[in-house]
């Protein structure tokens, strides 16, 4: 076998601990009797609440509307009545409104076999309405609005649709399991993905480790009567972000030739054409959204962890607190010294398993205290590890002294904004330095002056 | 629920998971590396080499303590300051009194080191800047004849190099040839080893010169770390495998040396182009030592490969310009802190390929 593709530069091997969830088979989680359903799980601002206490609502019943173009509706996981609305941290220090709602009644939709809709038919406006009203965003990363991406780009046709079932994490199994149990959904989504953006090419990514998923779902593909090239890529770090996979298969690209346009998860150029990259995941929500009606009230999230007694990827209801996933997985065998939201890499610690799922945390991953320790900084030794880990081609030790010193325009000028934080300099430094959340503090600050955009302009 | 814990956590950043290798570990590593070299030494030398290696060693402790201990520090641990006072011991020679070491080892981790506030920010190589000094201040502890257990006292390390050097005396002799002619010790082995091997290259028109197996051997006057070439050399390519240090370095270093010291190194001998003797240079004197263990310290050479390839070959020259051409001989040491003050500036125009556009606003 040939050595798998992998993006042009940089990455390391972070310990991959997938293998502790990959071969479990998706298990539909409990539906919780409380959900806290957050207003902020998109990109852009928080949805506004349209619902206040006492109200009752149904499942799948929009309770949030979108604020502005970047932002997506919100829906109720479970049917029952609004008890509270709370208001509530979000990442980065943000205060943003939530929905606590106790279950009753009945369920629409749970338990019934789901009566696939013809779409075929369907115009491309009517698709998106349908698309954006069920408050899909991309779940691969950027969690901008689906629609967004499938709208077709301004000024010129799709060159490559890449479905991405890459994992985004060595910690997270939760593509595995979507590719191994729910190809044909994929496919379906895939399709209409197509008639959207009526791409010349269509690529289906998989990691390594699932390269034996290949054949089952190439039998997806054929029962569909579709025509979708499969490729297998690396295991290597970063290689689930959308632009480097981007740069695996079509080439990468030099810093400052060309233009593109920041539209969502479209990245990139093939031949002077858009490349549009979607996580696997937020095809299986635009299937549903489109083929069943079903607003995206849940996701696939893998639990995994240590001290996690039976890690596994679950489909749970948005709102779920992170205990009852932990605990829907036989619960925790020692206290957790740290609870993850999304992967060892990227992810972002949070301190209590009070905190509930969002759209967009693809994980959850109980740290034992020891792994959990934060380890000793030390001074810069000037080694180099960083740059030769930087997928991006940065220098992280330069940007992260320029963000010491509050250097905006130096740093922007040296990449800053190419940055993904994706934490492979943190990885690879021996000096323990935590450069990527340095270089994102960085961003933001940068962002909030208004510097990223006049740059990137 | 389920021991999940109501705990705690203080805000910690992604990532969550870290590489394997730490600072601590390349920095001691390095030191391990460098460690039978010195015990080359010591077995050549005998007990007077222990001596300096201790002076030296210790000398960097107590001085890395106490300045630390200025700014309520314990940094010991991190085997920097063990690894710059086994260096400058390494690079002194073995007669050197013992005052000599601890100011050479002080000098290099309070002024050099610690003034510039402590590991990492240094812009010279501690050990060499240490060195250096000491060169200067006490010329004559560098200028006593060495013996080795097999071998006769015959010139001072430094002296040798400089009296190998192609002059108009040499007569268009090699390097060891003049060394010889110089009065220069060679060990019983060496006349056996070389005599045995002439015999049987004689039909070939090839004859070793006297003192090759010797050179090759580490038995020799110099620096108590910088004889075992072998062992110097293994070392060197451990660190290289093991990646804790760029193996573009010395191998540029050298290459680029080797290569001006073979074109141009015959002419003072009036030999001519092409007629330099690059292989003797390459094992005399401190060369292998500073090239593998010093000019590759991370704090002092430059971030990238490219830049490194480029300082690697600024590096070359200037050891063979000061080698050659310098009033103080070896070259080597001084190259290094030369090459030095030219990496802030290579950093600057020695950037990785920058992929993709950046990104718009906010993730």
């Amino acid at each position: 076998m040939t050595q798998a593709k992998s993006f042009p530069r940089g990455g390391v091997y972070p310990p991959d601990t997938s293998a502790l969830s990959r071969l479990e088979p998706l298990t539909n989680a409990a539906v919780p009797p409380r959900a806290i359903i957050s207003m902020r799980q998109h990109a852009g601002p928080p949805a506004e609440c349209i619902v206040r206490p006492g109200d009752g609502v149904r499942e799948g019943m929009m309770i949030g509307r979108a604020q502005g173009p970047r932002s997506a509706h919100v829906h109720s996981s479970i049917p029952g009545r609004v008890v509270e609305i709370m208001e509530e941290t979000v990442a980065g220090g943000e205060r943003c409104q939530a929905v606590a709602i106790e279950m009753g009644g009945e369920f629409d939709r749970s338990g019934r076999a789901g009566e696939e809709r013809e779409w075929q038919a369907l115009s491309r406006f009517a698709l998106l309405g349908k698309i954006q009203s069920a408050g899909v965003v991309d779940l691969g990363g950027t969690f901008q609005p689906a629609h967004l991406a499938l709208a077709s780009p301004p000024g010129g046709a799709v060159g490559v649709l890449i479905a991405n079932g890459v994992e985004s994490d060595p910690s997270l199994s939760c593509m595995s399991a979507l590719l191994r149990e729910k190809a044909r959904e994929i496919v379906t989504g895939l399709r209409i993905a197509r008639k959207l953006l009526a791409p010349s090419r269509v690529v289906l990514v998989v990691g390594e480790a699932d390269g034996h998923l290949v054949p089952g779902f190439e039998r997806a593909v054929d029962e569909a009567g579709e025509e979708i090239e499969i490729t297998v890529v690396s295991s290597k770090y970063p290689q689930g972000d959308a632009e480097q996979l981007a740069a695996t298969l079509l080439g990468g690209r030099r810093a400052g030739q060309g233009t593109r346009r920041s539209v969502s998860a479209t990245v990139g150029h093939a031949e002077d054409r858009h490349v549009v990259v979607l996580a696997v995941g937020t095809l299986l929500a635009v299937h549903e959204a489109v083929a069943l009606d079903k607003p995206l009230i849940e996701r696939v999230v893998t639990v995994s962890g240590s001290i996690v007694r039976h890690p596994r990827n679950l489909k749970a209801r948005i709102g779920t607190r992170i205990e009852e996933l932990f605990d829907e997985c036989g619960g925790l065998s020692a206290p957790a010294g740290a609870i993850v939201l999304g992967g060892l890499m990227m992810g972002r610690a949070v301190d209590s398993p009070n905190a509930s799922l969002t759209k967009t945390v693809s994980g959850v991953i109980a740290l034992s205290a020891k792994e959990a320790r934060v380890p000793r900084e030390r001074p810069c030794i000037g080694c180099g590890r960083c740059i030769d880990a930087c997928p991006w081609g940065l220098v992280p030790t330069r940007l992260y002294k320029l963000a010491a010193h509050g250097r905006c325009d130096a740093a922007l000028a040296e990449g800053l904004a190419a940055c993904s934080e994706c934490g492979c300099c943190a990885f690879a430094c021996p000096s323990r330095i935590p450069l990527a959340d340095g270089l994102g503090r960085m961003k933001g600050a940068c962002g909030a002056a208004g510097k990223i955009a006049e740059a990137t302009a | 629920m389920s021991g999940t814990g109501a705990s705690v956590v203080p805000a910690r950043p992604a990532p969550h998971v870290r590489g394997a290798v730490s600072a601590p570990e390349l920095i001691w590593s390095a030191a391990l590396c460098l460690l039978p070299a010195s015990a080359w030494g010591i077995l050549v030398f005998g007990t007077p080499a222990a001596f300096v290696l201790l002076a030296s060693i210790g000398s960097a402790l107590v001085c890395e303590a106490l300045t630390a201990l200025l700014r309520r520090e314990f940094t010991l641990l991190d085997g920097s300051a063990f690894l710059t006072g086994l260096m400058v011991g390494c690079l002194l020679p073995p007669g050197a009194p013992i005052h000599v070491a601890a100011v050479a080892s002080g000098f290099a981790i309070v002024v050099v080191k610690q003034t510039f506030g402590g590991l990492g920010r240094n812009w010279m190589n501690p050990a060499l800047a240490g060195v250096v000094f000491a060169r200067l201040s006490w010329s004559e502890a560098f200028a006593v004849p060495v013996s080795t257990r097999w071998s006769g006292p015959g010139l001072a390390p430094l002296d040798a190099l400089a009296a190998a050097l192609p002059g108009p005396g040499s007569g268009g002799r090699g390097a060891l040839e003049t060394l010889a002619a110089a009065g220069y010790p060679v060990s019983a082995a060496d006349g056996r080893v070389v005599g045995w091997l002439n015999a049987r290259l004689a039909p070939l028109g090839v004859a070793l010169p006297p003192g090759a197996f010797d050179l090759l051997a580490g038995i020799r006057p110099g620096g108590i770390g910088e004889i075992a070439v072998l062992l110097l050399i293994a070392g060197g390519v451990f660190l290289a495998a093991r990646r804790v240090i760029r193996w573009q370095l010395p191998a540029v270093h050298l290459a680029t040396f080797a290569l001006l010291a073979w074109v141009f190194g015959g002419l003072g001998a009036g030999r001519g182009f092409f007629a330099g003797d690059a292989v003797f240079h390459l094992l005399a004197g401190s060369l292998l030592l500073v090239s593998f263990f010093m000019a590759t310290d991370p704090v002092t050479s430059p971030l990238t490969p490219a830049g490194t390839i480029a300082y690697g070959i600024g590096l070359g020259a200037a050891t063979f310009l000061l080698r050659f051409y310098g009033s103080m001989p070896d070259g080597a040491p001084l190259a290094v802190i030369l090459m030095n003050c030219t990496v802030p500036l290579i950093d600057r125009y020695a950037k990785p390929v920058r992929l993709a556009a950046p990104r718009g606003g906010a993730r």
